[in-house]
């Protein structure tokens, strides 16, 4: 049933092409060409409307041998070559002064339970000491990241993450840290801590991490 | 030709195109359905591709190419002509008596071609008999330069299914991922098998999330831009050249086109909690979908483009939920399990491809119906299983798992069967997104 309709379909389609012919270059229905037009319809990504005129029952292609077009040329997807840039270089020298900054801080990191974003008992310890020397320098810009450890999903993680950091902030703001010098951004489960699969490494990761951001 | 003609013509056509309207609707009789159970694979048989001017190990390559693709279409089941007593060594001038030899084996359709050079560049014919007919119903030649030799046996393979299945095959699709080289996560397309990885982009920190424009020449995605904000850009595959589509506060994350390429809809934090808004790509107007305290995301088109799916955790923890394109009827779709998230909905239709959190608290793969109805988890075993992909035919999944410790990018038929790593080496890949045809 369903072939006859699409059968029909064509036939009349074929009798539009016939009709307005010489004003379009279409494509695929005179069929000594219709490999070679084939070809490049199905090349061109056009996808099923302009495949599907070539080979229905009924429509034989009688010509078999067509000379193919360069294919590099044709439907490929092509990938420019990247050209490196220079950011790379002051991204490594900034996420070193970063890190010497942080270090110096010696800022406590808070951690976290599965699939939570509440600030335990240990991490309010944690985080009034921070908050002591946050609030004696009081120029220093700082930035919370929200991670999480590797289960569950790439974006749910980065919303989680999001929670966290949020958390971390609101925290400190309340022990008096002006919001303002706290910047949020997740890493869900992308910048990870540790690589292992075991719960040990997995609390390491669910962290709100503290850094200084150098000036 | 008369006015009138025209008239009737396009009258003639609408009428057409309506009853395929009609038809189409219930899709799941109308196409060569692959998922049926019931469904017979036409057994194939890939004779080889040897010539008088043969390439050196080419040819064995490129058969075994091709039968790749033939048994990943899942319409084929390829045979193994050897053990079946069928020689394959010499194809030139043997093909009646081969031709007898397969179908008396019941073997239905044969592929052989001749692998050659010609000057500088390589040609491959290839030819297709079916036994049906008992004729020879296909012959191609593909010239190229030697770089390109697997791109002509994927169209091989592509026009080999064509003919069975009225539907383009995916032997020449891609797929972008993100993979980490010196610390740093970046863009990748390689091919739909695995093979030709090429980096897309070298920002040096983290890129996330990519996905294809329906034609197939951009990618959208995530940028940790300074290491403070979460952009999405948008970058043209074939120059390199890059837009940034979106840049509100707080992350911006998870960008989805719509099917006819018109909209993207993203998930942003800048009013405090992760909402879905809509960018109109030509007039640039932004609209809100969602408006609540709770974090919603990942949004997955269906392929009409009428409604999506989507992630939220307005329920407590994360669910997957589907709304009409403006925002409108909103409702939830799972309701096993306390963690369902990251959907994929099926160019079919059919189904919604979704990570789920198992009672052991395995994070898997699982497929729900669009009315809820019917759900089945395909992946099982060990590791963490994220960000499933339909390829456009709607037959597979590519999805990250660490199955085997180090994440890695895996191929899945729909019903869980044929597992297949497509990445190797390196330290972590993930995110991987199916390109269209």
């Amino acid at each position: 049933m369903y072939t006859r309709y699409v059968t029909a379909c064509l036939m009349g389609a074929v009798g539009l092409m016939l009709l307005i012919g010489p004003a379009c270059s279409k494509k695929e229905i005179q069929s000594t060409s219709g490999s070679k037009s084939s070809e490049q319809a199905m090349a061109k990504g056009a996808g099923k409307g302009s495949t599907s005129g070539r080979t229905e029952p009924g429509i034989s292609e009688q010509d078999l041998l067509k000379q193919g077009k360069d294919p590099s040329a044709e439907g490929d997807i092509k990938v420019a070559k990247i050209q490196p840039s220079d950011a790379t270089g002051r991204l490594a020298e900034d996420m070193r002064r970063e890190q010497a900054a942080t270090a110096a801080a010696g800022l406590k990191d808070v951690f976290f339970a599965y699939d939570s974003w509440n600030i335990t008992e240990q991490a309010r310890q944690a985080l009034s000491a921070d908050a002591e020397w946050i609030k004696a320098n009081p120029t220093i810009l700082l930035k919370v990241e929200g991670h999480c450890d590797e289960r569950g999903t790439q974006a749910y993680n980065l919303v989680l993450g999001e929670k966290r950091a949020k958390a971390v902030r609101n925290y400190l703001a309340e022990l008096g840290v002006g919001a303002n010098r706290l910047a949020v951004v997740s890493y869900g489960k992308e910048r990870p801590f540790c690589q292992e699969h075991d719960e040990s490494c997995y609390q390491q990761n669910r962290r709100g991490h503290i850094v200084v951001r150098p000036k | 030709m008369s006015l009138m003609r025209v008239v009737v013509f396009i009258a003639y056509l609408a009428v057409c195109a309506a009853l395929v309207g009609i038809m189409e609707s219930g899709a799941a009789d109308v196409f060569l359905e692959a998922t049926r159970p019931d469904f017979q694979k036409i057994p194939i048989g890939v004779l080889g591709f040897q010539g008088k001017t043969a390439v050196d190990g080419s040819a064995g390559q490129v058969a075994d190419i091709l039968k790749a693709d033939l048994r990943r279409s899942q319409i084929f089941s390829v045979a193994d002509l050897p053990k079946l007593g069928i020689k394959v060594s010499d194809v030139d001038g043997a093909e009646k008596a081969l031709f007898k030899q397969a179908t008396e084996n019941g073997i239905s359709v044969l592929v052989w071609g001749k692998l050659g050079v010609k000057e500088a560049d390589v040609v491959l014919d290839g030819y297709v008999y079916d036994g049906g007919e008992d004729e020879v119903v296909a012959g191609k030649r593909y010239v190229g330069p030697s770089s390109v030799v697997r791109l002509m046996v994927h169209r091989l393979a592509d026009e080999i299914v064509f003919r069975y299945t009225g539907e383009p095959g995916i032997a020449r699709t891609k797929i972008a991922y993100v993979s980490e080289q010196a610390g740093a996560r970046e863009l990748y397309v390689m091919d739909y098998d695995g093979y030709a990885p090429r980096q897309v982009t070298a920002d040096g920190f983290l890129n996330l999330m990519p996905r294809w424009s329906p034609d197939r020449r951009f990618l959208v995605f995530t940028v940790y831009r300074s290491r403070l904000t979460q952009d999405i850009d948008m970058i043209e595959l074939a120059t390199g050249k890059r837009l940034t589509l979106v840049s509100l506060g707080g992350l911006n994350i998870t960008p989805a086109f719509s099917p006819d390429g018109n909209d993207l809809v993203f998930a942003t934090s800048q009013d405090g909690n992760s909402e879905l808004y809509k960018l109109d790509t030509r007039t640039k107007v932004l609209q809100r979908l969602t408006n609540n305290s709770a974090g919603d995301l990942s949004p997955s088109w269906s392929p009409t483009g009428r409604e999506m799916a989507f992630t939220s955790d307005r329920g407590g923890g994360p669910q997957i939920y589907l709304m009409s394109a403006d925002g409108s009827n909103v409702r939830r779709l799972t309701f096993a399990g306390d963690y369902n998230a990251a959907p994929a909905w099926s160019p079919r239709g059919t189904w919604i491809a979704h990570v789920c959190r198992t009672q052991k608290r395995e994070y898997k793969l699982c497929l729900i119906s669009p009315d809820g109805q019917q759900s089945r988890q395909i992946t099982t075993g060990p590791g963490v299983d994220d960000s499933p992909s339909w390829s456009p035919d709607g037959r597979h999944l590519v999805f990250s798992s660490t199955l085997e410790g180090k994440s890695h990018i895996y191929m899945i038929n729909w019903d869980g069967t044929e597992l297949e790593r497509l990445t190797s080496g390196g330290i972590h890949h993930s995110s991987p997104s199916w390109s269209p045809l």
